[in-house]
């Protein structure tokens, strides 16, 4: 009997059945809806004229600054989320003893246990010009008046930091503790200082750890929408904020479908930039260690 | 890159006296929590020397050859290389290198870039990082490998490359931590002869850290036998395999038979249930009083064998057993005979193949040995229990 047996890319199926019903189907229909226009006050959208209308309306002066801010603590948040969560990932993977390892990483993850909105809301009170840091601030003398950064792009990033801290910090502790000390022995033994190993060793090996976090980080971050809205104001809009309130409040599909595909096309772009960039300036360095012998005898 | 002098010390060549190359333990421990790794050693290592620290794991090599790198800094103790202490010097200031025993190549760099390693940290000028790599590569002929990366080598050739890279920094001393223990028999048999050559025209001291008691007697000019964290002898290998000064050093080199009983007739004889075995007791050993509770090894080379019958009258005096045979095994140059003395002894013959006696497995058999052969111990209970050492399983 000729026994029935299903092809291996069937266990790919479900996944694709899932991202085709509800990430290909959804940005296709936002994409469509993008070329549309609002037909009046009760419609949301109408495709039957398509035109880039909608695309020059969302790059009129006051929506590009908005681009532009989101773009600023895309990139401020995702680099301060690596300077921050590097060291810690490192010492964790590295430095803290081993059979501490599995506490840490649930101490990382402990935030995440708590809504995401709560957390955030928890903020507004932390930095709120009355709140306890503000007057903390005053009694020791940092500051002369109230704390004024809740609803500024400042209080945004806090947030931001704050909220995708984790996302950075957890694959960059897997690629430091897949490194092993071996490695980096060999690498003292071979003459080279702390500075030396992980510059040479630990960080080129970590590096594909390192990509995954900061896409982790700048992707999600760009995209936010409650942070902003919660600890922003109208000083800290970010385009999620802009792309919300065109299908909620304006109800305007049009217009947020086409500030949506500007911000993937923004993200997709500035992401491939900054990866091009950091290339260019590992070139000399990867010329100064190459070593090119001549064709053996 | 900061334009501070490297902190690495590399002696010139004028500054390189007699000391260059030696390496002094002493009194070296090192505890890690209750247990003790490291227990008082001393070790003195000539200049130019290849010695082995042997001993089955646990027993405290690896860590010793680690305190002399300087992955591990001892809690007790001096160890001195080229005469100069090096305690609290970090791995990168000390003028060793290292031959791991994974090898610890570094994948993300070709072949030719994991051998400039060392010498870029010391910012050798590049033309001469070309030429020492160059030359490094020959030396272990993987030249043509220069620009593969350390994963598409084969074990023996990842090896190679890391004795390269080690070497390519001329150090005084040269560590190696079981560096062919991943290799399969044949592959490690033949670069056990490349280092001991490679080692004799280099000159450098090598410390070498194995738990195959072959490895360690075909190359060492003198083999530490190590236990709990102690040098149990120190000799050539001559010397460890004919004259062990202890039970546990005849047993862990080479293969024994061992006779538990009394000493008697004043330390050189031991009364087995088997009967008398009687060896020559050297002045240099502690001696032993007789009534104590001692055992007397026989290596199955020195013991002879033949049919029952053949020898006639029964067993009598020193150095003669009876028993039944109950297996032969061919290992190539010798024939192994398993005998079966009693419920708890059992004894190893081996012969030369060619004047190696056909016998039936199951007849009874007559083993006897010279006195010369046999070496008297105190009991000691690291030695195997059992009349004889199991043979290695090939």
């Amino acid at each position: 009997m000729r026994s029935l047996r299903l092809p291996s890319f069937a266990l790919a199926i479900p996944a694709w059945a899932w991202l085709v019903t509800f990430f290909v189907v959804p940005v296709g229909a936002v994409l469509y809806f993008s070329f549309g226009y609002k037909p009046g006050i009760f419609g949301t959208h109408a495709t039957d004229v398509l035109s880039f209308d909608r695309y020059a309306e969302a790059l009129s002066p006051t929506f590009f600054e908005v681009f532009m801010n989101t773009l600023w603590v895309g990139i401020a948040g995702t680099l301060l989320c690596l300077a921050i969560g590097l060291p810690v990932a490192y010492w964790m993977a590295v430095k803290a003893p081993a059979n501490r390892r599995g506490l840490l990483i649930a101490l990382v993850m402990v935030p995440y246990w708590t809504n995401f909105l709560v957390r955030t809301i928890g903020w507004q009170i932390i930095l709120a010009p009355e709140g306890w840091m503000s007057q903390l601030l005053q009694t020791v003398g940092i500051t002369d008046g109230p704390l004024e950064i809740l609803y500024t792009r400042t209080a945004v990033l806090i947030g931001v930091v704050y909220n995708y801290l984790p996302l950075m910090i957890l694959p960059l502790f897997v690629a430091f503790d897949r490194v092993g000390p071996a490695l980096r022995e060999a690498s003292k033994d071979l003459g080279a200082n702390r500075v030396g190993t992980f510059l040479r060793v630990t960080f080129p090996l970590a590096r594909p750890g390192i990509i995954v976090g900061l896409l982790l980080v700048y992707i999600p971050l760009m995209g936010d929408y409650i942070t902003a809205t919660v600890l922003g104001g109208a000083q800290g809009n970010m385009v999620g904020q802009l792309v919300a309130s065109q299908f909620q409040a304006a109800q305007n599909w049009a217009l947020g479908s086409a500030m949506a595909v500007l911000l993937i096309l923004v993200i997709m772009v500035s992401a491939a930039a900054i990866g091009l960039l950091l290339w260019l300036v590992s070139l000399p360095f990867r010329a100064r260690t190459r070593v090119a012998l001549e064709a053996s005898a | 890159m900061t334009t501070a002098t490297e902190a690495r010390t590399v002696s010139p060549t004028d500054e390189r006296d007699a000391a260059s190359g030696s390496v002094e333990l002493q009194q070296v421990t090192k505890r890690y929590g209750d247990a003790v790794a490291v227990d008082g050693l001393s070790l003195t290592i000539q200049p130019g020397e290849f010695i082995s620290l042997l001993g089955p794991s646990g027993c405290g090599k690896t860590t010793t050859l680690r305190m002399i790198a300087g992955f591990e800094q001892p809690d007790e103790g001096d160890i001195r290389i080229s005469g100069r202490s090096v305690l609290g010097a970090p791995p990168y200031r000390r003028d060793v290198n290292t031959v791991f025993q994974a090898y610890a190549l570094f994948p993300h760099m070709t072949v030719a870039e994991n051998v400039a390693y060392g010498l870029q940290q010391r910012r050798t000028p590049k033309a001469e990082v070309r030429q020492r790599v160059s030359e490094a590569l020959d030396l272990v002929q993987m030249r043509r490998f220069a620009d593969r990366k350390p994963t598409q080598l084969s074990g023996g050739q990842q090896q190679r490359v890391a004795l390269a890279r080690a070497l390519v920094n001329r150090p005084s001393v040269l560590l190696l931590d079981e560096p062919l223990g991943a290799l399969d028999r044949q592959l490690r048999e033949e670069m056990q002869l490349e280092l001991k050559l490679l080692q004799s025209r280099l000159g450098i001291t090598f410390v070498f850290v194995t738990h195959d008691q072959g490895e360690a007697l075909s190359m060492s000019d003198r083999i530490a036998i190590m236990r709990d964290g102690r040098i149990e002898q120190l000799a050539d290998a001559d010397t460890i395999y004919a004259r062990p000064t202890s039970a546990y050093v005849a047993a862990f080199v080479g293969q024994q038979n061992f006779f538990r009983g009394t000493a008697a007739e004043g330390g050189s004889t031991v009364e087995s249930v088997h009967g008398l075995v009687r060896g020559i007791r050297s002045d240099r050993l502690a001696p032993i009083a007789d009534g104590t509770s001692v055992q007397a090894a026989v290596r199955p080379e020195f013991v002879r064998i033949e049919a029952d019958a053949a020898a006639g009258a029964p067993a009598t005096g020193a150095n003669r057993v009876q028993g039944t045979l109950l297996g032969v095994s061919h290992l190539g140059e010798t024939m192994q005979y398993l005998v079966r003395l009693g419920d708890d002894q059992s004894l190893i013959a081996r012969r030369p193949t060619p004047e190696a006696p056909d016998l039936a497995v199951g007849s009874a058999v007559s083993c006897s040995w010279s006195d010369a052969s046999v070496q008297v111990f105190p009991s000691d209970d690291a030695a195997a229990a059992g009349g004889y050492v199991a043979p290695p399983t090939h």
